[in-house]
C-alpha cells in the first residue's frame, strides 16, 4: 500500500514537471546594463568585467554579449564557447561559462546549459556561483535531473533564491527530506509551498503522505481531504482530485476503518488508470471487513483477459484466501493452479535474465521494448523478459522519471538536428557530444533500475510461491476436514450453482444478466458480481 | 511482508461471514457510471466466444428476390468464407434460381395470356464475396443464454448466367450472423445486385394465345422470340437471403 502511495506521488511528480517546463522563464541579471537596446529583455543587463587589454579579445566579448541582448543566442554560444576555451582568459572563464548557459537555456537546450552552471559552480567563484545555482535549480527542475537538482539544492541558500523560484524549492526540499524519512521536516517545507504555486497541490498531496508515514493518520486524511476540497470544481477525472480521493481511502485502510475505506475507494471514477489499483485495494479492504462475496466479485474483473498483461500475483493468493475462508477449495486448487502458471514463467524468465544478463544496457534495451509494445500490443517484438513484469518495471516512478528525462535529451538533440545553424556550429558539436554521453550514461543509470526492481520481483515471486505454498497446505488441510465431516453424515447436501467444475460462473452487472462464458467486455469489467455461497458448515 | 499479512489475515478472520441465503447484491457494488475502463488497448472485447480468425466457414441459404417482378423470387445457394482476421473475410458464393416466374408473373399470363417463360430467366450465379465485420456484440432473449452476434457490409463481385447469356454483376449489402455456439451460426443479408439484364418486357412476343384480346394474333399467339432479340438495360434487384453457417 505505502509502495503505492509513493507510485502516486512519483506520477504527480512526474506531471508537474512536465507542466513546469512549459512556463518557467530565466531570470533578468541584477547588475547594471552597459547598454540597454529592448526594456523587455531579461539579459539586457549582462555584462563582462575583463582585465584583458587585448583590443580584439575585448571586441568579441563586447560582441558575444551584444548577440546576447538582440537575441542571437546561436552566435552568442558559439563565441562564448570559443572565448572559453582561450586560455588567456582563464580569469573570464566562469564568467563566460554562466553566460553560455543562460544562452543555453534560452536556446531549450536545459542540459547542455546544467552542465555550464556546474562548471560555475565547481570554480567556487563566489560572485556567480549564487546565480548559477539559481539557474540549475531550474534547468534540473525542468529536465527532472534528479541527480543535478539535488546538487544544486545542497548548495543553495534558501533566501538567496529569488521568491519565484522557492515554491519550487521548498517543494523539492520536501521531497529529499520525505525520502529520507524526516517526515515532520518533509511536511514544514511542504507546507510552506504557497497555494498559487504550481507545486502547491503535490505539496499538499506529499505532505498527506508524509504524515501518513509517519502514522499521523488524522493529519493525513484532514491534507488529502483539502487537497480533494480545492478540486471540486474540476474534472471527475482530474488526476490530483483522484489521488486525493485513493490517498483517503487508503488513510483510512491504515486507518483500520475497513467499511470506510471500502467506501472511499469505491468514489475512484472507472475511467482513471488509479481505477485499477482502487479495486484490487478495495478487495483487501473488503477481505478484512469480512465481505468475502464482495472481494470475489472484485476478483472476477482483475482477473479477466483485460488484466492478462498486468502484473498482480498477489489478487491470486489473495483470492485464493477468500475462497478458503468460504470453504471452495475446488476454486482454491484453481487459482493456486492458476498463481503456478501464470508466474512460474514470469519468475523463470526473471531469474534467466538477471543470470545471463549483466550490462546496464541490455537491461534498458529490453524495457524500452515495452513502450513499443505499450502503443501497439500487436507489435512483433519479443521479449527476453515476460511482458507483465516488464510493464510492472515500467510503471515505477523512478523508472518513468528517467525515461522522462531521457527523453528531454533526446528532444534537445533532436533540437540540435533540426536546425543546421546549431548543428553545423561548435557549439552544436559540442553540446551533441555532451547529450551523447549523458544520453549514455542516463540509459545505463535507467538499466540499473530496472535490475534492481527485477531483483526485488524474483524475491518478492519467491516469496508469494511460498505463501502459494501454505495455501496450499491450508487447502488440503481443509479438504480433509470437509471429507471428515461427510464421512460422520454431515454433508452439506445442497447443490450450488459452483459446484462443479466445469459450470459456468454467473455475472450481474446491475442491469442485465447472462450467463457467463468467458467472453469479457470492456463495459463489463469491474461490474461482475460473484453469486456463489460458502461452502462451509 | 507478504508473509506477515497472510498471517494476520489467518489470525484476525478467525470467522467466516458470507451470505447464507439468496444473495443480494448490495446497490453501493452496482454500477453506477457508464464510462469505461482505461487500458493500454481499448478493445471493447477480450477472450471472444467467436473467434473466426484464420477459419472457414460454409453455409447454406435461401434467398427471395424482393423486387424481381417476372422471374421465380426463390433461390438457393452454398457460400464459403475465409476470415483473413475478426474484421475481413472472403469468400465465394453460388447461386441456383428456381425455374418458373413469379407470382405476379403467373398471375399475368392466367388473366391477360402474357407469357413471360417466353423472356430469358436468371439461372444462376456466383460470386466473390468480400466481408468487412466491423461489429461483434452479444444478446440475450431469455437470460438463459447468450448469442454472440456480427454485423458486416458486403461487397460481391461475379456473374449471372441467364438461359442464354452470362452477365457480369456486382451486390453489395449487409448482413448479420447470429451465433448459437461458437460455429454455428444463422445468417441474413440484405443484398442489391446490379448487373446487365434482358428486358421481359417486350411487345408482339409475349402472348400465348389462351387470351383472345391478347396481341394481334388472337389464339395463335405471337411468335416465340429468341432470347437474344430481348433488348438489355442495367438491372437492380434487392435480395434477401437467410442461411445457416458453420465455422470449422
Amino acid at each position: 500500500m505505502k509502495k503505492n502511495m509513493l507510485k502516486i506521488s512519483l506520477i504527480l511528480m512526474s506531471l508537474n514537471s512536465v507542466g513546469f517546463a512549459k512556463a518557467t522563464k530565466p531570470v533578468a541579471k541584477k547588475t547594471a546594463p552597459i547598454t540597454v537596446q529592448k526594456v523587455a529583455n531579461p539579459n539586457a543587463g549582462l555584462k563582462v568585467y575583463t582585465k584583458s587589454a587585448n583590443s580584439n579579445i575585448r571586441n568579441q566579448i563586447a560582441n558575444a554579449l551584444t548577440q546576447m541582448k538582440s537575441g542571437q543566442y546561436v552566435q552568442a554560444a558559439n563565441n562564448l564557447l570559443a572565448l572559453s576555451r582561450r586560455p588567456e582568459l582563464s580569469a573570464e572563464r566562469t564568467q563566460l561559462k554562466y553566460l553560455l548557459g543562460v544562452a543555453m537555456m534560452e536556446l531549450n537546450m536545459n542540459q547542455v546549459a546544467s552542465f555550464q552552471f556546474v562548471d560555475v559552480i565547481k570554480s567556487a567563484d563566489a560572485k556567480y556561483t549564487r546565480q548559477a545555482i539559481e539557474k540549475l535549480l531550474i534547468v534540473t527542475d525542468k529536465l527532472g535531473d534528479e541527480t543535478l537538482l539535488n546538487y544544486a539544492i545542497q548548495r543553495i541558500d534558501v533566501t538567496s533564491v529569488p521568491t519565484q523560484h522557492r515554491d519550487m524549492l521548498f517543494y523539492r526540499m520536501g521531497e529529499i527530506k520525505q525520502k529520507a524519512g524526516l517526515y515532520s521536516e518533509a511536511v514544514q517545507l511542504y507546507s510552506k509551498v504557497g497555494e498559487k504555486s504550481r507545486y502547491h497541490l503535490n505539496a499538499l498531496y506529499n505532505m498527506g503522505l508524509s504524515q501518513a508515514e509517519a502514522n499521523q493518520t488524522d493529519l493525513a486524511l484532514g491534507t488529502f481531504q483539502k487537497l480533494l476540497n480545492s478540486r471540486t470544481a474540476a474534472n471527475v477525472t482530474d488526476t490530483n482530485k483522484v489521488a486525493a480521493q485513493m490517498a483517503i481511502a487508503r488513510t483510512l485502510y491504515q486507518k483500520k476503518d475497513w467499511e470506510a475505506s471500502v467506501d472511499a475507494y469505491s468514489k475512484i471514477p472507472r475511467d482513471h488508470m488509479l481505477w485499477h489499483d482502487s479495486i484490487f485495494e478495495r478487495s483487501w479492504a473488503m477481505l478484512r471487513a469480512a465481505r468475502f462475496r464482495s472481494a470475489l466479485s472484485n476478483f472476477q474483473s482483475l482477473h479477466s483477459s483485460y488484466y492478462d498483461n498486468f502484473y498482480i500475483p498477489e489478487t491470486l493468493l489473495l483470492r485464493s484466501i477468500v475462497y478458503l475462508y468460504i470453504c471452495k477449495y475446488d476454486e482454491m486448487d484453481k487459482v493456486l493452479t492458476l498463481f503456478d502458471k501464470q508466474y512460474g514463467p514470469v519468475e523463470k524468465s526473471i531469474s534467466n535474465f538477471l543470470n545471463t544478463k549483466s550490462s546496464a544496457e541490455s537491461y534498458f534495451q529490453e524495457l524500452n521494448k515495452t513502450f513499443q509494445i505499450k502503443s501497439n500490443e500487436d507489435a512483433e517484438l519479443k521479449t527476453q523478459i515476460s511482458y507483465r513484469a516488464l510493464r510492472h518495471v515500467a510503471d515505477e516512478g523512478d523508472v518513468r522519471r528517467s525515461f522522462s528525462y531521457i527523453r528531454k535529451l533526446l528532444e534537445e538533440r533532436r533540437l540540435i538536428d533540426a536546425n543546421p545553424q546549431i548543428k553545423s556550429s561548435s557549439i552544436g558539436a559540442y553540446s551533441l557530444k555532451l547529450l551523447v554521453n549523458r544520453t549514455k550514461s542516463a540509459k545505463s543509470s535507467t538499466g540499473d533500475m530496472v535490475k534492481a526492481h527485477l531483483q526485488n520481483m524474483l524475491v518478492e515471486l519467491k516469496d508469494l510461491k511460498e505463501q502459494s505454498s501454505l495455501i496450499r497446505y491450508e487447502m488440503i488441510n481443509g479438504k480433509k476436514e470437509s471429507l471428515k465431516k461427510r464421512l460422520a453424515g454431515k454433508d452439506l447436501g445442497e447443490v450450488q450453482v459452483d459446484d462443479k467444475k466445469d459450470r459456468s460462473f454467473y455475472v450481474e452487472n446491475g442491469f442485465e444478466y447472462y450467463p457467463f462464458q468467458g467472453e469479457y467486455w470492456l463495459d463489463e469489467v469491474g461490474n461482475y458480481h460473484y453469486l456463489g455461497k460458502q461452502n462451509c458448515e | 511482508m507478504m508473509k506477515k499479512i497472510f498471517l494476520v489475515l489467518t489470525l484476525l478472520l478467525n470467522a467466516t461471514v458470507f451470505a447464507d441465503s439468496d444473495v443480494a447484491v448490495p446497490k453501493d457494488e452496482l454500477a453506477t457510471e457508464t464510462v469505461y475502463p482505461i487500458f493500454d488497448q481499448a478493445k471493447s472485447v477480450r477472450n471472444r466466444n467467436v473467434q473466426t480468425t484464420g477459419r472457414i466457414d460454409v453455409g447454406l441459404f435461401g434467398g427471395l428476390a424482393l423486387t424481381e417482378p417476372i422471374a421465380n423470387t426463390t433461390k438457393f445457394g452454398i457460400a464459403a468464407n475465409y476470415h483473413f482476421n475478426e474484421y475481413h473475410s472472403l469468400g465465394l458464393f453460388y447461386v441456383s434460381n428456381s425455374s418458373g416466374l413469379s407470382k405476379d408473373a403467373e398471375g399475368l399470363k392466367n388473366d391477360f395470356g402474357l407469357d413471360f417463360s417466353r423472356a430469358p430467366q436468371p439461372k444462376s450465379m456466383i460470386m466473390f464475396d468480400y466481408n468487412y465485420k466491423p461489429y461483434y456484440g452479444k444478446m440475450s432473449f431469455t437470460k438463459n443464454g447468450v448469442i454472440n452476434t456480427t454485423i458486416y457490409g458486403s461487397t460481391a463481385l461475379g456473374v449471372i448466367q441467364y438461359q442464354h447469356k452470362t452477365y457480369p454483376a456486382l451486390a453489395v449489402g449487409v448482413g448479420e450472423r447470429f451465433y448459437f455456439n461458437k460455429s454455428f451460426s444463422l445468417k441474413t443479408d440484405l443484398r442489391l445486385f446490379v448487373h446487365q439484364a434482358p428486358i421481359p418486357f417486350k411487345s408482339n412476343v409475349l402472348c400465348d394465345g389462351s387470351k383472345v384480346s391478347c396481341g394481334s394474333n388472337g389464339a395463335a399467339g405471337d411468335p416465340i422470340p429468341t432470347y437474344d432479340s430481348f433488348s438489355e438495360r442495367i438491372t437492380y434487384t434487392t435480395n434477401l437471403e437467410i442461411g445457416v453457417n458453420y465455422l470449422f
